[in-house]
């Protein structure tokens, strides 16, 4: 009787999710499994305007488009390599970078929203309008003299190549592996692009630090830890579900915005090959998410749930 | 004796400790130098904006270019609006498409996202981790990917040329759910096991006890999706001008070109203005919210 009476309560319970599910669901499958499948679909067939009676014709090719992609283009390969290894750069830097912002601007300090949003501008100056609107003022500047400013800029290019050549050089010459150099050349050399990529995920943190009970800290600071220890034994652990949801937050974004995706979208609207391009988006979907699952699942084991 | 050399030794523990703060102050100042450099790098570009906006057209044109301006003027907002009264669609109506679907793609993506994500945090169902993964699936598909499918299904559902060819999709992003699911698996069970006894339904425990407990998460949210909404131009979507939101009219006197700079240079003032300062004003939310909470284990 007991036992009858609880079971249906679990029933009720998860009736209650489905139900709170429900809308999300329907949205879900509606605009975002189907396009899915249809993505599927033009990745496995050559896909044809019907000039007679208007729309689209699918004739299957089976594999050929996934053929053509690794064996016959020009190019795939090589970029799907470059945004790959662009993203597995761009993690970890975004990630830490982020987490030490988010610390810094979780401090009191007068005028911090302010620098809160100053950081946050380069996700809201991401927009296609004010792109537009500064590569106008961009022209304006130099549109007259455009071959002038064009020659300062290669000369200065030069000499920057100089001296960093020249630095390279005494650092192997030191004996720094050529591998860890190469990764700190590349991430110097992307430091705004990084700096521009974490708007987001400092955001993320500063949620996350918010939402971490003062009566922690106050805990920790009579139990006499310092700085340092209140870090590790504290803040870190609390915040390292979110590392998760900032991990995986950093590899979208840096993917969506990837040279692959810009391949497959030039594909698609400039050739009018959406088969290929399906292939394409494909492919590197499958490659991230063999990513995503490899880094998370790392990151989980460490990671502590507060409960 | 023993108890001496501890006191001792307590001693010695403290003065470090002292030492170690004087040097962590050091250290602040080196990050606050770092971050002030890293700032600059940020605040350039509106800084330019700024400027620009209030730059004569003779000032725009200069070479080489300042960044400061010389002699501020309005001219640019002026001419903006005589453009806009210009226009062929009333500008209020333009504003108004703004409002319907940055509002309404807004709030409804972070309520439904918010209610999907409860479950998915908190309850057992089968299914669940089938679900999940699908929506974090869902995130690795790029938008300008599915741009062809996604047009399909929009006619197919036949809301073509209708707000709700913008609204509905950003209600389902994979992204928010997974958002708000983190934040909520931090909940501790004991808050909302309390309420049950007390006799909450689900539908109770979500609206007084989820949300407001995981305020800052959607102020973030709702940051995140304001920004993608006041962004869209809905020119896939919509065909009618009277359905185009302000983004777009806006795109389209920059699109003016040289003749346009300086009404440009004002649409894109307004154009980052705006999502600044609904920034701020979630912004300052979020640190209100987090005083009054807290839990007593």
């Amino acid at each position: 009787m007991r036992k009858k009476k609880k079971l249906s309560l679990l029933q009720k319970r998860s009736l209650a999710g489905y139900l709170f599910i429900l809308p999300w669901f329907l949205g879900f499958l509606v605009f975002y499994v189907r396009s899915l499948i249809m993505t599927g679909q033009f990745a496995l067939s050559r896909l044809s305007i019907d000039a007679v009676n208007g729309g689209y014709v699918l004739d299957p090719v089976g594999l050929e488009n996934f053929r053509y992609a690794l064996r016959v283009h020009a190019s795939f390969k090589q970029v799907l390599t470059t945004s790959v290894m662009d993203m597995l750069i761009d993690v970890p830097l975004v990630t830490f970078f982020a987490l030490f912002m988010a610390m810094l601007l979780n401090k009191k300090f007068p005028g911090r929203g302010l620098v809160r949003a100053i950081f946050f501008l380069p996700v809201i100056l991401n927009s296609g309008a004010i792109q537009a609107a500064m590569e106008l003022g961009a022209m304006m500047m130099n549109g007259g003299v455009a071959s002038q400013a064009a020659e300062v800029a290669a000369s200065a290019g030069e000499s920057m190549t100089f001296s960093i050549d020249y630095l390279i050089d005494m650092f192997v010459s030191l004996g720094l592996p050529a591998g860890i150099l190469g990764y700190i050349v590349t991430a110097v050399a992307r430091i705004n692009d990084i700096i521009a990529a974490s708007g987001v995920q400092i955001i993320l943190f500063i949620a996350a630090l918010q939402s971490i009970p003062g009566s922690m800290y106050e805990v920790a600071r009579i139990e006499g830890a310092t700085g340092y220890e209140t870090f590790w034994r504290v803040t870190f652990p609390m915040v390292m579900p979110h590392i998760i949801t900032c991990v995986v937050y950093t590899i979208v974004d840096s993917f969506t915005g990837s040279e692959v995706v810009d391949l497959a979208y030039s594909v698609a609207f400039d050739e009018f090959n959406y088969g290929l391009s399906s292939v394409f988006s494909l492919i590197s979907t499958v490659i991230t998410c063999i990513i995503l699952v490899i880094v998370c699942g790392a990151i989980q084991k460490r990671t502590f749930y507060y409960n | 004796m023993a108890e001496k050399d501890t006191i001792k030794r307590k001693r010695r523990f403290l003065h470090k400790r002292e030492k170690q703060l004087n040097r962590s102050m050091a250290g602040n100042t080196l990050l606050f130098v770092l971050m002030f450099i890293c700032g600059i790098f940020m605040v350039l570009p509106l800084v330019m904006i700024v400027n620009n906006a209030l730059k004569p057209l003779d000032e725009l044109y200069q070479f080489p270019p300042r960044i400061f301006v010389r002699n501020p003027t309005l001219e640019n907002f002026s001419d903006l609006f005589v453009l806009m009264n210009d226009s062929w669609i009333p500008f209020s109506r333009y504003i108004l498409n703004t409002i319907i679907i940055t509002g309404f793609g807004m709030v409804g993506h972070v309520v439904v996202a918010s209610l999907a994500a409860y479950p998915l945090a908190k309850h057992r169902f089968p299914g669940k981790n089938i679900l999940f993964s699908m929506v974090v699936l869902s995130m690795m598909f790029s938008w300008t990917v599915t741009q062809i499918p996604q047009y399909l299904i929009i006619s197919w559902m036949g809301i073509n040329n209708n707000y709700l060819a913008l609204i509905l999709p950003a209600w389902s992003f994979g992204m928010g759910l997974y958002l708000m699911k983190q934040f909520m698996e931090q909940l501790p069970d004991s808050l909302m096991e309390s309420a049950k006894l007390d006799g909450a339904t689900e539908w109770h425990i979500f609206w007084t006890i989820v949300m407001p407990n995981v305020k800052p998460a959607w102020l973030t949210l709702a940051i995140f999706q304001f920004q993608q909404m006041w962004g869209n131009t809905g020119s896939m979507f919509l065909r009618d001008e009277q359905l185009k939101p302000l983004q777009f009219a806006l795109q389209q006197i920059t699109a003016g070109g040289v003749a346009r700079a300086g009404a440009a240079a004002a649409v894109t003032f307004i154009i980052a203005a705006v999502p600044i300062i609904f920034f701020l004003i979630c912004q300052s939310n979020i640190l209100e919210t987090m005083t009054t909470s807290g839990m007593k284990d």
